[in-house]
């Protein structure tokens, strides 16, 4: 044997740093699905799964270690503050139910407001202190903090339980481990799908044992969503990286592509995410609810936000716009409350004003939907007014996008300058020429991004009647796609300026 | 037999009947039992692929698929042993190449003539200078006028500006410049298009400055390759190999530029703090000319093969030379 080759597959174990790299954390790289380290440990966590799957005890404690674990990699010692929360909404939760009346609303709101101090504070201290300062000409300095990663989606959660308790939906968990296990369960952790206490509770306690039919299906899921994310939208991203770190250093026809670049990545990249948790999930017998459904396919917004990351406009849904007061309180209210949840929606991607501006700008387009399909008579929707909705709402979308990727609002608008004013056919075919690569994998995601969903579908089952013991064989096909791609560098220029 | 449950499960056949039961159930219709020896079978078919591909990382060998390189996880490459494994000494031109010119001029007796400076990297070569500005560096002996050739990528067609400064100040003359868009070391060293521009250009001193494309490589054994096929290409004509201008770290590719070039013949720019143009990528005006003074201070005191480069006095003289643009996503010149 190569003792070369032999020992360089000891080395990690013979490295000074062993302890550190395997109880470590890392808050600037943290270890997440799309981690090949975390699959192999995701695997042999599989393997002494199945001995404790029968044990309900033992499989909670299990998962929520493992959990907890995975929490710790990314974020060291905000796991005690997510320990906190937990502790505390458990306590908030029963206190809600015991209680009736006023007490019972004041509790609500109590626990509301404590749940999202924490968010307000790790997320928006900054954006306020900036704005203090630039507004009363305060000179407050920042504050350096640092963001503990899936706050924002595991304070919905609680919001979502703590809500539902309220309206009497579910009842308070008995088991502070339930609630534990509902908040940490470590594929949707970190970012999301954003589950619902109503939909998981259940299923705490009788995970399904997964068959043939199951077993391919998760890890069809898992397959798919690296591929997205690995492959397709990172492959998509070195090339937007590359315009929007200067926009107006490339054509009309450069920032148009990456403008379609980026709808697509960003789709593939989340969608991908979601796929490879469900997947997981899965596995292990919960199913989570679906993320994405084709929402490039959407003929109007408000479809749109119906198949655009669901569980979040869902949670928008439920827990804003319903409450505020939906569309119960007369026509004007409805629109303003429109605009409010896509106003929160927006300031909760990020604390910033490409944000703010992001949420509006969907915000008005639903509310302008609305009012547009309430004039019109309820008619037959034509093929080609379909199709032409479809373009529409791609093209709305996308220009939205800009705001969300672009470094700041001037950037955004020297990108959307150059598309309107500088975009010349030469650029398209200057691109062709300079980066057919790119240009194929562009044709791609928009071909599996508009391909019918029905279609889709068949094809994925068709799939799964390959044998079970062949898809071991799929997945390192898959992963080595995925290293193929990998490093290749994107050239980082068409017009090289002197 | 608890193998037996285990392949039971992945054969995604109907377990075998017992002969009392009711056929008319169970014929058709496929009957998945939930088993848990299939999550065993998932976790093995997640980490194993996982683990196979770690261990073909960590070999020496690689494998071919339809003419493609399959590539290997970068992170527990040895890159030294790989680069040493792969070095050839004997290729090396050490012997047929002309003398190496001394850094410090001599006197009709072979003494070397005294300066008036005491700075310690003139006697020792492998001390590079870089703390000193360039107008501050000795003024070299050598005068030889060379007929300079600058191949290279995208960065090429940043640097012959400055350098084209300096050559006229020191009364080079710089015959052509290559510039190669998105060239990597497999267009230099599969190819023949530098046998064919020496033999018709025959210039005296080659610049080679490229690898801005290559700072994620991860096949570095292949680049290996072909860096050294390269070098056997540059044999009897003076050379300085200048490193890619890293915007951030590499994976190795400089290490394999600096084994296949001869010794002081490489520049590494990597340590070089340069201002970046608009792509973040490629250095911008001000930029080149920093590192064309740190590569000038360099060519007088520490490398191979020595030349005149005294700073210009002024800067941004028009570029007459030729140029010969590729773009290597059109023709790959092998």
């Amino acid at each position: 044997m190569d003792t070369n080759w032999f020992n360089q597959i000891f080395a990690p174990l013979q490295s000074p740093n062993l302890l550190n790299n395997l109880l470590g954390y890392s808050t600037k790289e943290p270890w997440f699905f799309t981690e090949f380290s975390f699959l192999a440990v995701f695997g042999a966590f599989l393997i002494f799964y199945a001995a404790l799957v029968q044990k309900n005890t033992w499989r909670k404690i299990y998962i929520i270690a493992f959990s907890l674990f995975f929490y710790y990699k990314s974020s060291g010692p905000f796991l005690g503050l997510f320990a906190l929360m937990i502790v505390s909404d458990y306590l908030f939760a029963i206190a809600i139910q015991k209680n009736t009346g006023k007490k019972k609303k004041m509790l609500l709101w109590l626990s509301l407001s404590y749940s999202l101090s924490f968010l307000l504070y790790f997320k928006y201290t900054n954006f306020f202190i900036h704005n203090c300062n630039n507004i009363l000409g305060t000179q407050f300095t920042d504050h350096n903090l640092f963001l503990p990663i899936g706050i924002s989606f595991y304070t919905f959660q609680s919001i979502s339980y703590l809500m539902d308790v309220y309206r009497n939906e579910i009842p308070a968990t008995k088991n502070v481990s339930d609630y534990a296990f509902y908040m940490t369960f470590f594929p949707h952790l970190v970012a999301g799908p954003i589950v619902r206490a109503k939909d998981f509770l259940p299923q705490i306690l009788t995970p399904q044992i997964i068959n043939a039919s199951l077993y391919k299906e998760s890890l069809l899921r898992i397959i798919t969503g690296l591929l997205k994310k690995l492959f397709i939208a990172d492959y998509l991203g070195k090339y937007v990286d590359i315009v929007h770190e200067l926009p107006s250093n490339f054509s009309g026809g450069e920032n148009l592509l990456a403008m379609y670049a980026y709808s697509f990545q960003i789709y593939f990249d989340f969608s991908g995410y979601s796929d490879i948790a469900i997947g997981i999930a899965l596995m292990l017998g919960y199913r989570l609810k679906e993320n994405f459904d084709n929402p490039y396919s959407a003929t109007n917004v408000t479809v749109f936000w119906r198949k655009w990351h669901i569980s979040l406009s869902g949670w928008l849904r439920d827990y804003v716009y319903i409450p505020l007061g939906g569309n119960r309180k007369g026509e004007f209210n409805t629109y303003l409350f429109l605009l409010i949840t896509m106003l929160v929606g927006g300031f909760w991607h990020g604390a910033d004003h490409r944000f703010i501006f992001w949420g509006l700008a969907h915000g008005l387009a639903l509310a302008l939907h609305k009012a547009w399909s309430q004039l019109l008579p309820k008619s037959k929707n034509p093929w080609y007014s379909q199709l032409f909705g479809m373009f529409l709402t791609f093209h709305f979308v996308g220009f939205c996008w800009i705001f969300f990727r672009a470094t700041s609002f001037g950037s955004a608008f020297a990108s959307i300058e150059q598309i309107a004013f500088h975009t010349q056919w030469k650029d398209f075919t200057g691109f062709w020429l300079s980066r057919q690569e790119m240009g194929i994998l562009l044709s791609v995601a928009a071909f599996i991004a508009f391909f019918p969903p029905s279609i889709k579908e068949r094809f994925f089952t068709k799939l799964q009647v390959l044998p079970t013991f062949t898809w071991i064989i799929w997945v390192l096909i898959a992963l080595q796609i995925i290293i193929q791609f990998k490093d290749d560098v994107v050239q980082p220029f068409i017009y090289f300026q002197f | 037999m608890r193998l037996k449950y285990f392949c039971h499960a992945l054969s995604d056949q109907n377990p075998p009947q017992p002969p009392y039961s009711n056929p008319n159930t169970s014929n058709n219709t496929r009957v998945e039992q939930p088993s848990r020896w299939l999550i065993v079978w998932a976790g093995i078919s997640i980490a194993l692929p996982v683990l196979l591909l770690y261990l073909y990382s960590c070999s020496n060998q690689t494998f071919q698929f339809a003419g493609f390189e399959l590539k290997q996880i970068l992170g527990n490459q040895d890159i030294d042993a790989m680069l040493a494994e792969l070095d050839e000494p004997e290729n090396k031109s050490t012997q047929t190449l002309p003398p190496q010119v001394p850094a410090i001029a001599l006197d009709s007796n072979g003494n070397a003539i005294q300066r008036d400076t005491n700075m310690a990297f003139i006697s020792n070569p492998n001390q590079k200078p870089f703390s000193l500005p360039a107008y501050e560096l000795p003024i070299f002996a050598d005068t030889t006028k060379h007929r300079i050739l600058l191949i290279g990528d995208s960065e090429s067609g940043g640097l012959r500006y400055p350098l084209n400064d300096y050559c006229q100040a020191n009364g080079h003359k710089l015959i052509l410049s290559l510039e190669w868009y998105s060239a990597t070391t497999f267009n230099f060293g599969r190819s023949d298009t530098i046998q064919r521009i020496i033999a018709r250009y025959k210039p005296t001193y080659i610049f080679l400055v490229f690898g801005l494309n290559e700072l994620y490589a991860r096949d570095l054994k292949a680049r290996k390759i072909a860096a050294n096929q390269l070098a056997k290409k540059l044999h009897g004509i003076p050379y300085t190999w200048i490193g890619p201008a890293n915007w951030e770290e590499d994976n190795g590719i400089n290490k394999v530029f600096q084994s296949s070039a001869d010794s002081a013949t490489f520049f590494l720019t990597k340590k070089l703090t340069l201002t970046r143009a608009g792509d973040g990528r490629h250095p911008d005006v001000q930029g080149y000319r920093v590192w064309m003074d740190s590569i000038a201070g360099w060519l007088q005191t520490s490398a191979r093969y020595k030349m005149a480069m005294k700073p210009p006095r002024k800067r941004g003289r028009p570029f007459r030379a030729p140029i010969i643009t590729i773009n290597a996503a059109k023709y790959r010149g092998y």
